[in-house]
């Protein structure tokens, strides 16, 4: 078996929002984001259809190596706002440093609504980190671009 | 009838990641750039011209206080060597 992970947003994410159980504003909900496993040393598949940080702990995919800690970088909410007539919302860079790891993907998850699912990452294959920093850069914060947006 | 277009979307990360080191002010400079200027790919090409123009100067401006928080790093830490009894690893810093 292999990690299979495509770049989604859950689609619990989606009814979750219209239940008002994500505060994106910063200062709010507690976001972070965990990094999977390579490919080839795990088992389970990523996308739309997934809920909770507890599928990747469940089938034993996260990731692991030093720089790495179990849950994953705490995010920086950015206040979402408005970009002409769409809503977005951003988060700040995170970076892991003096790390060695080997990462297929990402899961974004709010820990203060049980860790549910809010986007999954594909890295489009494999990225590896050697004694080195592995960042995660967000896109720019406009309505084509932001990581998150309602248009 | 009334209907409306709309849609909840996900935009693109990137990823960098260095080995054996950190990041440069150049390469971190660059990341900043991205966060702080973004054109849209419809925008008028003079404004474009604009931005880009506007972008160059602020790479510049960016990479120059990078270095110097570096080195006013550096500075920190070695006296941090010094007070700690370890002189001979500020040679470390004298890269």
């Amino acid at each position: 078996m292999a990690i299979t992970v495509a770049t989604a947003m859950p689609t619990s994410f989606k009814v979750e929002l219209l239940k008002g159980l994500h505060d994106l504003q910063n200062g709010a909900d507690a976001l972070k984001i965990a990094l999977l496993k390579a490919t080839a040393s795990g088992s389970g598949t990523y996308g739309a259809a997934s809920t909770n940080y507890s599928n990747v702990t469940g089938n034993s995919d996260e990731t692991s190596g030093s720089g790495y800690s179990a849950g994953g970088n705490a995010l920086t909410n950015v206040t979402p706002v408005a970009a002409g007539t769409t809503a977005v919302c951003d988060f700040s860079d995170t970076t892991w440093s003096s790390a060695s790891f080997t990462s297929c993907g990402a899961m974004i998850y709010n820990t203060s609504n049980s860790n549910s699912a809010c986007a999954v990452l594909s890295f489009s294959g494999d990225q590896t980190v050697s004694t080195g920093d592995f960042t995660i850069q967000f896109p720019a914060a406009g309505a084509s671009t932001a990581i998150i947006r309602i248009a | 009838m009334i209907s409306a277009n709309g849609a909840l979307q996900l935009g693109d990360i990137t990823l960098a990641s260095v080995s054996n080191r950190g990041f440069t002010p150049e390469e971190l400079a660059e990341r900043a750039l991205d966060r702080i200027i973004h054109v849209g790919g419809n925008s008028h090409p003079l404004i474009q011209e604009q931005a880009e123009a506007f972008k160059d100067q602020i790479r510049g401006v960016l990479v120059e206080y990078m270095r110097q928080a570096v080195r006013s790093n550096h500075t920190t830490l070695a006296n941090q060597f010094r007070d700690a009894g370890h002189p001979e690893l500020v040679k470390l810093l004298e890269i």
